[in-house]
């Protein structure tokens, strides 16, 4: 039984919406062509489909929450003028300390 | 021989005695080895501190930190120290506060693939730094090859991912330095291609491995709800001597189109519902070990009083387990309700 090509298998269906479809239109043959095993497939074609929305939708919010805010190109070159300034006024003061 | 027969009524009647007098005995003897025995259960008892704690969440903070004599650990999301040294040293410094338990959400460890050593490696100098009391992980898988999940998924309950997670625990062994506590997941997916139920594939996973468990309760409660188990039976179908650590929370129903199609979220974004307390309750009374309770919040959150007012439910909750298991009820709690300043500056000097 080749379990880590399931878990691929699953972590497929559950994260993209076009592979989902794909397999919800003909589970047994998008199983097969996954090169799972025959037992797998049979299971695949038996499965729990409101669970699969569910989980799915539920994986996708968990995964919006932890992606970082984006950021516009101002802001970006905002943040890189002020490390650059900081970095500037730090060289400066370690020149001016050392003549001092 | 012949005897008149008063005499032969007599001794009857002695030996009558006899029979009687021994059987007494034996009850009596029966009786005060039973007390004997429950006088000693009852002291092992005593010594047991169960404790309740909630989860450490930067928007929690100052009520956290404002009521620490009222909470007796904290346990914290591994994953938000791993990188950042200001953070972790502002872990270090809560760490001597107050007692510190480690949540790992992303090692993966229920897999037929082996675990990430990068990852693995984040955990193990994390743990050396803190030095934390215990450290968890997930019985789930999270990914699988490039494919990220981005959460707990349930893997198939079948042999293969047993002998995986318990290759996978051993490595985890080996880099950390000592076991994590596995907690079962909540899913709203029945995993397909499973060859047995949940109670089983945790009992099995859990001695192959030979791990310890966090239990989650409302994780058991929502999958017994959504699959048709009985919460009580599947308590009893686990291994209470391998439970070390509870976790309790709450959810909400979801449902797609109609009502007859809803499900349990566990979502952590609300209180943990009375079953939850039921369970709590039954469990400290099936289990022989002290244990550490988490109240887990993840958003809408509330006042911190009302936090508080939950985690004095679960003691109560667990009071009350003890109590009718006919033990006790475990010294901590007296010392956590009657004397709470006394408590936590002992801690502090401690």
């Amino acid at each position: 039984m080749n379990t880590p090509a399931l878990e691929r298998f699953l972590a497929k269906i559950y994260v993209d919406p076009v592979a989902r479809a794909r397999f919800l239109a003909a589970p047994r043959a998008e199983a097969a062509r996954a090169g799972l095993s025959e037992g797998q497939c049979v299971a695949l074609e038996n499965i729990d489909q409101l669970g699969l929305e569910m989980a799915a939708r539920s994986f996708g919010h968990k995964r919006a929450s932890k992606r970082p805010p984006s950021i516009s190109i101002g802001s970006r070159w905002w943040r890189a003028c002020k490390t650059l300034r900081f970095k500037v006024f730090a060289v400066f003061r370690k020149d001016t300390s050392t003549k001092l | 021989m012949f005897l008149p027969p008063a005499l032969a009524a007599l001794q009857f009647l002695a030996a009558l005695q006899m029979v009687v007098g021994e059987a007494v005995a034996e009850a009596e003897e029966a009786e005060v080895a039973g007390a004997v025995a429950a006088v000693a259960a009852a002291e092992v008892r005593m010594n047991i501190q169960d404790r309740v704690g909630m989860g450490w969440r930067s928007e929690l903070a100052g009520g956290i930190l404002s009521n620490l004599d009222r909470i007796d650990v904290l346990e914290v999301i591994a994953e938000d120290y791993c990188d950042g040294s200001a953070r972790l040293r502002a872990l270090q410094s809560l760490a001597r506060q107050v007692p510190v338990v480690i949540h790992g959400v992303s090692l993966g460890m229920a897999s037929t693939v082996a675990i990430d050593h990068k990852r693995l490696g984040k955990m193990a100098r994390l743990v050396d730094r803190i030095q934390p009391e215990s450290w968890s992980e997930h019985l789930a898988f999270v990914r699988a090859g490039d494919i990220d999940i981005g959460h707990l998924a349930a893997p198939p309950r079948t042999s293969s991912t047993i002998e995986g997670t318990a290759v996978n625990l051993a490595a985890a062994r080996a880099m950390v330095g000592s076991m994590p506590l596995m907690e079962n997941i909540a899913t709203l997916i029945n995993p397909p291609a499973s060859d047995r139920d949940e109670p089983t594939w945790l009992h099995e996973t859990l001695a192959s491995a030979n791990a310890s468990m966090l239990l989650d309760l409302h994780n058991l409660y929502a999958n017994s709800i959504n699959f048709g188990l009985d919460p009580n039976v599947f308590l009893a179908r686990l291994p209470a001597e391998r439970i070390h650590a509870v976790h309790i929370s709450g959810g909400q129903w979801i449902c797609n189109g109609t009502s007859k199609n809803s499900r349990i979220l566990d979502d952590h974004f609300h209180d943990p519902p009375d079953p939850v307390y039921d369970l709590l309750a039954d469990l400290a009374a099936l289990c022989p070990n002290p244990l550490t309770v988490i109240l887990e919040r993840d958003g809408d959150y509330p006042p911190i009083d009302h936090l508080l007012t939950q985690l004095d439910r679960a003691r109560r909750a667990l009071a009350s387990g003890r109590a009718a298991a006919g033990k006790p009820v475990p010294l901590h709690f007296g010392l956590a309700e009657t004397v709470p300043v006394q408590k936590a500056q002992a801690r502090r000097l401690s």
